[in-house]
């Protein structure tokens, strides 16, 4: 990792298409025209020429939605937009999100020619019959078939994966990332499936056409998969997140360590200097420059310390919040978890025991000041 | 010269739902003392919890002034409370008078709490007259009723008034009745000052009021008086009437109903059913009757913020200004941490503090289960009271316990009989009486344990009665009895606060039964956490609440900071109804879970 220097930032760029929507979707991604892109990609572009900036540029991530869609003269018109106003370091860590279904060389050849070093994609399962049932566009097979493509020309290529999925054991979970760390993925995103109201998938769990695991048994795949991964070499290095050494996500990483952070397009955060604000989540207001803000209070500083601290291997800094008025150690909870093995603390830093990420809220909440 | 033959004093005894409060609205309106614009509903139920319970708690006295055949009768209104557990300030009030209507429903006719209010007033030499209300209801069976006053009770309700107090029919019949039946006071305007206090309460501005009724002498501002009980002298700062506010006058003399404020501290100093006479020239003998009044049911009230310790403090105090009988020591409890404990008249009293608590003062409190005090007699000798559950001493110092006794008189339709004595003999209740007072109506006498009484009873008996049945009880002495205490460990650690003091027999049911409440009760934590319930070192019931499973925020990236540290806000607002008992945490309802243990399960 890089020497932290104060005045570095990442940045962050929403393209919120896809080709078509996952059931259990409740992201601002959006199925629309070509000329619809054409528009959003200018309008884009504008916003990053509009608030550049001379802070040195560490990390860049282009989420979604899903940014494999655009074509490569898209892409290369927002990232050039990027180089333009912005001062990229040459070793910075450049991500991309993408689907199997839109992955092809060629985007995978422009991309590396943009300097993009690492490529995320949703692969979420590897059995057909759970990716047909989730509306995704990919089989197995091409799941299988891309990740290799994507593999020839990027080391670090992450895939995600959904735990909770009907009738997915951690057993079928650690079988597919087996066949993941076979085709040499180096990092690996677990995420629990939520059913959000006013999903397609919401509807069908109504219905019980479609049955999730419960609680208990989603949890227990998790810890079942996450054993697995653990076992294999990788390090959990936050709540949904795996890794082997070298491999973690540094833009996460920067989330989590509360660097500063711009985001540019639909819907997308930001955050600088205590401040964060946010661009519309509707295309209207967004194409109207529409900005939220929230100021953060001294206690909200040391509340997004803590819950972000906690959920990865960075843990909480307890010198640092001592300064912001908190003193972490004197709260009622903290010597039990210590005695329990709940948290550890080594130095002036407390981190949350892996094992107990499935119940992070219970603890982080009672440790907020 | 005053005239006594034109005053009355009177008061209303009647069961709770009868309709006293809205009798005494009709009296106050026909005889124009709130005019129109000022009246609402229930006037004389002063406090908003009164008016929504539909009770009346606190007495509140009004003079009424009504024209009868030409001559201008000053009628002073004592409104008494309704229910078992304020019998002692009833039977002041009624004191206080020389006359009572007793109101009975027309459909529901005589009930348990009529007939023990009737008896006080007979105790009292009060001229009772009877009226049926409710008459304009389709369910009304006014001559049956009438009967049954007879038959019961033992009153002629020939020519009674038959009134509906809801609409106002008959009111004025009331009105002669009080006149011509009820007698004038007699009293001595020249004599020695004895009056009677039959409430007081507590003014920010005046400090404690005495409400009084005057025998004989007069009363007036600058006049030294003499508390008997207390021994007290105060010089009188104000007198005055009700109408139905307080309204200062010159004197008050023999007959009159008033109040008496002398810049008195302290509301214990006004001991009702104190007799207040003149300190220069006092009289011999008090008044016959005076109780000090016991508390019989006990609590622990803690503030659910610790922090709040100081404010509950302040609101008890604030509550004891006006409610002498309301008792409170500091108590430190290691589940819950500093609070009070407290005593009750009863339940309902209990009931109605902890209410204006969380109502009046805003606060939120959690109450452990209510228990009685018992007399525990020590192998050394030594008699303790004890009235909270963990301060029972161990096992081998204790050489008996006595539990208080109630005896209670049950009113119900005939075929509940055998519900009724089921449920007496469940509580460990014994036999004394059984009478038919008509055919549709029997009256029950048992023998029960308080602690037994307060632990469900009126619950099971409305259950088992569909609510037909009434019951009222008196204190009758403490009895022997094997009783043991249950403790609760969860995880290993005793919860004092959940400890309860039960009859051996009961022991194993009623351990269990809270095992399993608490199970439902307490949320998964952390860890697996067992729940013991013990008697001293033997656990005679466990149950295990599973360790947590899915309690996380997946996904957290840079746009969802903001919105997760709020749902964790929110979690951690809600941890505050909570309690530790070492790593377990518990929800505040839990403490009064032994009370909702389902005993007819």
């Amino acid at each position: 990792m890089r020497e932290a220097v104060e005045k570095d930032i990442s940045i962050y760029i929403h393209i919120p298409f896809c080709e078509q929507k996952c059931n259990y979707c409740a992201f601002a991604s959006f199925c629309v025209s070509e000329s619809e892109k054409e528009k959003y990609i200018e309008f884009l572009c504008k916003e990053i020429e509009k608030r550049k900036s001379s802070r040195p540029v560490k990390t860049i991530y282009i989420g979604g939605g899903t940014p494999s869609v655009l074509s490569e003269e898209q892409i290369e018109k927002v990232v050039k937009a990027v180089y333009k106003n912005f001062d990229v370091y040459e070793d910075a860590e450049f991500a991309i999100e993408a689907n199997p279904n839109s992955t092809t060389e060629e985007k995978l050849l422009k991309w590396k020619k943009l300097r993009v070093n690492r490529v995320s994609i949703g692969v979420q399962s590897l059995s057909d019959k759970s990716l047909k049932k989730i509306n995704r566009l990919h089989d197995r097979k091409m799941a299988i078939e891309k990740i290799k493509l994507a593999r020839r020309y990027f080391s670090n290529v992450s895939a995600d994966l959904l735990v909770g999925l009907e009738g997915e054991s951690g057993k079928d979970l650690s079988k597919y990332a087996l066949e993941l760390l076979s085709l040499g993925i180096k990092h690996i995103s677990c995420y629990l499936l939520e059913v959000y109201e006013g999903t397609k998938l919401y509807d069908l769990v109504q219905s019980k056409k479609y049955l999730p695991l419960d609680d208990d048994k989603t949890i227990e795949a998790f810890n079942k998969l996450s054993n697995f991964l653990v076992d294999k070499g990788m390090e959990r290095y936050e709540i949904s997140n795996f890794a082997f050494l070298g491999f973690e996500s540094q833009h996460n990483l920067n989330y989590w360590a509360r660097g500063d952070y711009l985001g540019f397009g639909l819907g997308a955060h930001s955050f600088e200097n205590n401040r964060r604000y946010r661009n519309s989540d509707k295309f209207s207001e967004y194409y109207e420059s529409k900005v939220y803000e929230e100021n953060l209070t001294s206690k909200e500083i040391i509340e997004e310390e803590v819950m972000l601290g906690l959920r990865c291997k960075l843990g909480v800094d307890l010198e640092k919040i001592k300064n912001l008025g908190y003193d972490l150690t004197k709260n009622e909870y903290f010597a039990d978890y210590l005695r329990q093995g709940i948290i550890k603390r080594n130095g002036n830093v407390v981190t949350l025991n892996p094992t107990f990420y499935h119940i992070s809220n219970t603890i982080i909440a009672n440790l907020l000041p | 010269m005053k005239d006594l033959s034109l005053i009355r004093n009177f008061c209303i005894i009647a069961h709770i739902d009868h309709g006293k409060s809205t009798l005494a609205d009709r009296l106050i309106e026909m005889t124009g003392t709130v005019s129109k614009r000022d009246m609402q509903d229930q006037i004389l139920d002063s406090m908003e919890l009164e008016r929504e319970k539909g009770i009346t708690i606190k007495l509140a006295p009004t003079r009424l002034i009504y024209e009868f055949e030409g001559k201008e009768y000053t009628l002073n209104l004592i409104d008494t409370p309704g229910h078992v557990d304020f019998t002692y300030e009833v039977s002041r009030s009624l004191a206080a008078c020389e006359g009572a209507l007793l109101l009975v429903d027309a459909s529901q006719g005589v009930e348990a709490q009529t007939l023990a209010n009737t008896y006080l007033a007979f105790d009292n030499n009060l001229e009772t007259v009877p009226v049926i209300n409710k008459i304009d209801l389709p369910s009304a069976r006014v001559e049956e009723v009438k009967e049954e006053i007879e038959e019961v009770i033992g009153l002629d309700a020939e020519d009674c008034p038959c009134i509906s107090a809801k609409e106002g029919t008959n009111i004025d019949q009331v009105l002669k009745a009080i006149i011509t039946k009820i007698p004038a006071p007699k009293g001595d305007v020249n004599g020695k000052l004895k009056c009677l206090i039959f409430d007081s309460h507590y003014d920010n501005f005046k400090g404690a009021i005495c409400l009084v009724r005057v025998f004989d002498g007069t009363v007036k501002a600058g006049d030294k008086i003499l508390m008997m009980q207390t021994g007290k002298i105060f010089e009188v700062t104000e007198v005055g009437i009700f109408v139905p506010s307080t309204k200062s006058t010159n004197s008050l003399s023999a007959g009159d109903v008033g109040y008496i404020s002398a810049s008195i501290k302290t509301i214990s100093d006004v001991k009702v059913g104190d007799t207040v006479t003149s300190a220069e020239d006092p009289i011999e003998k008090p008044l016959d009757g005076y109780k000090s009044v016991q508390p019989v049911v006990f609590c622990g009230i803690f503030p659910v913020d610790g922090a709040k310790y100081g404010e509950l403090k302040d609101s008890l105090e604030k509550l004891k200004l006006n409610d002498a009988s309301l008792q409170f020591t500091p108590e430190v409890s290691s589940a819950l941490g500093y609070g009070f404990r407290c005593g009750f008249l009863g339940l309902l009293h209990l009931e109605i503090i902890t209410e204006r608590l969380e109502r009046e003062f805003n606060l939120d409190i959690i109450t452990t289960a209510p228990s009685v005090s018992y007399n525990v007699y020590k192998t050394n000798g030594d008699m303790i009271v004890v009235s909270n559950p963990s301060s029972l001493p161990p096992t081998v110092e204790i050489d008996r316990i006595e539990e208080p006794i109630v005896k209670v008189n049950i009113f119900t339709p005939p075929e509940y009989v055998g519900a009724i004595m089921e449920l007496c003999q469940n509580k460990r209740g014994v036999y004394k009486d059984m009478q038919y007072l008509d055919k549709k109506r029997v009256e029950l006498v048992y023998t029960l344990p308080l602690g037994e009484i307060i632990y469900n009873f009126f619950d099971s008996l409305k259950s088992r009665t569909k609510g037909y049945a009434s019951f009222d009880y008196e204190m009758a002495g403490f009895e022997k009895a094997d009783l043991v205490k249950v403790d609760l460990m969860l995880n290993g650690e005793k919860c004092d606060a959940l400890s309860l003091i039960v009859h051996k027999d009961n022991a194993y049911n009623r351990g269990r039964e809270l095992a399993e409440k608490l199970k439902k009760i307490i949320p998964r934590q952390l860890f697996e956490v067992p729940i013991q319930a013990c008697i001293g070192n033997k656990v005679i019931a466990r149950e295990t609440i599973s360790a947590m499973r899915k309690d996380v925020l997946a996904k957290c990236y840079g746009g969802d900071v903001t919105r997760k540290r709020k749902l964790l806000e929110k979690q951690k607002e809600g941890k505050k109804r909570m309690r530790k008992i070492g790593s377990v945490e518990i929800p505040s309802e839990a403490f009064m879970s032994i009370l909702k243990l389902d005993d007819d399960k």
